[in-house]
Order: structure tokens, then sequence, then C-alpha cells
């Protein structure tokens, strides 16, 4: 995977028009070259299909991968997106969409994943599959298969944590994955890049000249 | 086993974990004031009540669970540990201090000759509010928060700067007859305006400015600006109560220094 972090840089290129075209300044981590979206369909919160890639054409998606039992990476991201989420003029903000899709479908029922969604943000897509659907996805985007991990005995027994892929991982409208953003993104990252990212359509061509440190 | 609290990225817990280092604090404290109030022929109940509650709000500040909390979870404890540890100890600390032990101190002329260019008003104010502004720095705070010794630090700090802060208030010693309760109301109620600086920036800074707290395992009832602007007016509100409760104490002082 060639990933070049792009803090605090900025560039441009040439459209297939000719014209210049900048390109965002982003502080998540820009994937180059970008990867496809995969066109997975899992199931919804209601019990729908969800065509992913069919669902969240033409704009862009937030992509993370996780629990609702976990205690960290997972509500502190949900929570980091929804409350910037909040403050975006609605031009932007329906412009983008959050996909959240279970690691741990045995504890993540639809109803407890609407519930735990609904406290960051009504908007926010819940999806489950079975294990192999969830691992094709992940596999598709590089990621790591999740793996369960047995916790230090509790006053839950038979609880269980479960390792996940910790970024999350943004598609722009034209179907591609172009940035990731690992744990530790804060939302002053968000609010810096979420316009950008809704901004940048289309994406400059690939190729061009990396962006100059500032 | 921690020795002293520290952000730790752990989901929190309401399990008790013992913090040794507090313990070892509180019991050098007290083993000081027990040979101080010996040597000083003995502390009248007043000054011993004041050591005692002196005591328990570092206890209660630094160890499980407000040290906890405030080292990696919530501004908003972290502020109220602040309020214990740099505003309300240390008036206590200096006040249970015995007559005797005040009168050995000013028989130091060496010491008191630094005392009393250290505790001038106009530099303890200074030394006060600076060490306020650079503990609240989020780089600060950021970098230091996550490790043991960077939080005893930053706890260490807020005593020091405390007793700073109210040795022109409480201490005797030095003697400063020209500093007297006009000058002391006017002391600390400028002290009330400020930390209006940090009030604002932290009540009013739309987005959250500490990563330990923004990225920490959240605490379910309360979302890392909301905790943050809490911590603003906990600055503000919290420390407004100790302030203007002070000056209420020595309004009536004064009151009746006049009347004798």
């Amino acid at each position: 995977m060639a990933a070049a972090c792009s803090d605090g840089a900025s560039g441009s290129s040439a459209d297939p028009e000719g014209a210049e075209t900048a390109r965002p300044d982003l502080r998540g981590t820009v994937l180059e070259p970008s990867w496809e979206k995969p066109d997975v369909t899992l199931t919804d919160t209601e019990g729908r299909p969800f065509a992913f890639r069919a669902e969240t054409d033409g704009i862009v998606t937030l992509l993370f991968f996780g629990y609702t039992h976990c205690p960290d990476v997972c509500p502190v991201h949900m929570g980091n997106i929804a409350a910037v989420l909040r403050d975006l003029p609605y031009a932007v903000r329906e412009r983008i969409r959050v996909v959240f899709v279970t690691t741990d479908p045995e504890r993540d029922t639809p109803a407890r994943m609407r519930n735990w969604l609904d406290r960051f943000d009504r908007s926010f897509v819940g999806l489950s599959g079975t294990e192999a659907e969830v691992g094709a996805f992940q596999a598709a985007l590089r990621l790591p298969a999740a793996v369960r991990q047995p916790t230090r005995p509790g006053p839950l027994p038979g609880a269980y944590a479960v390792g996940h892929a910790a970024q999350v991982i943004a598609f722009t409208a034209d179907n591609r994955a172009r940035v990731v953003y690992p744990f530790g993104t804060r939302q002053a990252d968000w609010a810096h890049d979420l316009p950008r990212l809704v901004e940048a359509d289309p994406w400059p061509s690939e190729g061009s000249p990396e962006p100059r440190e500032r | 086993m921690q020795w002293w609290c520290s952000a730790q990225g752990l989901a929190w817990s309401w399990t008790w974990r013992p913090y040794l280092g507090v313990w070892v604090m509180v019991a050098i404290l007290v083993a000081a004031y027990v040979g101080l109030a010996r040597r000083s022929g003995g502390a009248p109940p007043s000054r011993a009540g004041s050591f005692a509650a002196a005591v328990a709000c570092l206890w209660v500040a630094l160890d499980w669970p407000v040290g906890a909390l405030a080292a990696g979870y919530l501004a908003s404890v972290h502020m109220v540990q602040f309020l214990l540890v740099a505003l309300i100890a240390p008036p206590l600390l200096l006040y249970s201090i015995p007559v005797g032990a005040w009168q050995r101190l000013a028989s130091h002329r060496r010491l008191v000759r630094v005392l009393r260019t250290a505790t001038r008003p106009l530099v303890a104010s200074v030394v006060f509010n600076v060490l306020v502004w650079l503990t609240h720095w989020p780089r600060i705070v950021d970098g230091l928060m996550g490790y043991q010794a960077g939080s005893f630090l930053i706890d260490m700090l807020w005593i020091a700067a405390g007793l700073v802060f109210w040795w022109p208030v409480v201490a005797p010693v030095p003697a400063r007859p020209r500093f007297g309760y006009p000058f002391k109301v006017a002391y600390l109620i400028f002290a009330t305006v400020a930390n209006t600086g940090v009030f604002i920036y932290l009540t009013f800074t739309h987005l959250p400015v500490y990563a330990t707290y923004e990225l920490a395992p959240p605490i379910p009832w309360i979302t890392a600006r909301e905790d943050q602007q809490v911590a603003g007016l906990l600055m503000k509100m919290g420390g407004g109560v100790v302030l203007w409760t002070a000056i209420g104490v020595l309004f009536v002082r004064w009151f009746r220094a006049e009347q004798a």
C-alpha cells in the first residue's frame, strides 16, 4: 500500500480539461493510488439489503468497522465524527454518509446497533453480515480481519473484546477510497477535512505531483 | 500498579485502584505536621482541623477515583482537582501551621528574605497565573498527563502555585504591615478576574482542546465538548466561590479589627 501523509500540504494538478484543479489539503493519510469502493451487499439495521457501492454512490462516505461493546476506539470515532457533522452546513452534511459495519454480529443485533448509533447520529448507517461477508469486505479494503479476544475475568461471564482495524476509510464521491483516518483523529481534523472532501468533486487526477511541504 | 494517576487509555472502571504515591505524600504531610506541632508546643483545634481539611482535599483530589478521572477521562474532573489542589488546600495548609512554627520561621533571616521576594503579592499573583496558564495549555496537558511523572509534576506545580498565591493573604511571615485587609481583598478580587482567560478559552472554544480527554475512552453521560465547557465553568464559578468566600472572611476580620 502506498500511503502518503498530506498533513499540512497542498498542491495542484491539471484536470482532464487542462484547468488547474487544487488538490485538497487534508490532515488524513491520503491513499495513492486510491482504492476501488467494494461492491458488497450487507444488511442494515432495518433488515434490508444495503448495496454499499450503489447506496453510497456520489457522496462522501466514511466507513468504519467496529462493535458496539467497544469501550474506546469505536465510540470516540463515532462521537467525534457526529459532533463535527452537527456543525457543518446542511449542504455539506447531506453529502456525507457514515457507515458502521459490525465486527461482532453475535452481540450486535440490529436493534442494539441502531440504538447505539442513534446515540451519535440517527443518520449513521449500521450494517451487519456473516463473518465471511464482513471478512471479505475488510480484505477488499486491505484491512486485517477482526478477531475475538477474551477479556480478563470480570462480572460478565463470556465477555470478550474484538480486535479490529481502528481507522476510518473515506471514500470520495467518485467511489474511490482516498483517505484513511487512524485512531487519534480529532474533531479539529474532521472539521478541517470533511468540507474539503465534499468540495473535491471531481477529485484531481491521480499521478499529479506530490503536494508541496508548507 | 501505578504510583500516581495518569492517562492510561483504558476504559473507565469503578474498580478501586491504589496509588501508593498519594498515600506516601499524605503520610509525609501528616508526619511533618505532627513533628511541627510538637516542636511548636502543640496546635490548637482550629489549626489542626484546618490541616485535616487540607489533607482531606489533597487526598480526595489526587487519589482514586477523582485523580484517575482527572488524569485520563474528564477535563471537568481535572478542573475540580485543580480547585481542590491549588485553591482550597493551600490556604488551609498555611493556616494550619502553628504560631510557634511561624515564629521560628521568622527567626531565619535569610529564608525570610527569600520569602519576602517570592511571596510579594505582585510576584505571587504573576507566578500563580502563569503556572495556571501553563498547566492548562493543551500541549503541556497532553504531553504530561500520559505519564505518571508528568501528572505528578502538574499536581505539584498546582500545590506550589497555590501556596505562593495564598501566602501573602494567609501567612504572617514575612510581616507585610502595608499589605492590610483592603489590599488583600483587592488582591483576591483581581484573582477572580485573572482566571477569566482560561475560562473563556475552555468554555467558548468550539472544538475540544485537549487530546487527552477528547480521545479518552468515553464516559457515557457527557461528550468531550460538554466536558470542556463544564471545566471552563467550574474554573470560573468554582474558583469564584472559593475566592469570594475568602474575600468574605477577610471582610469579617477587617470589620472585627476595626471594631477592636
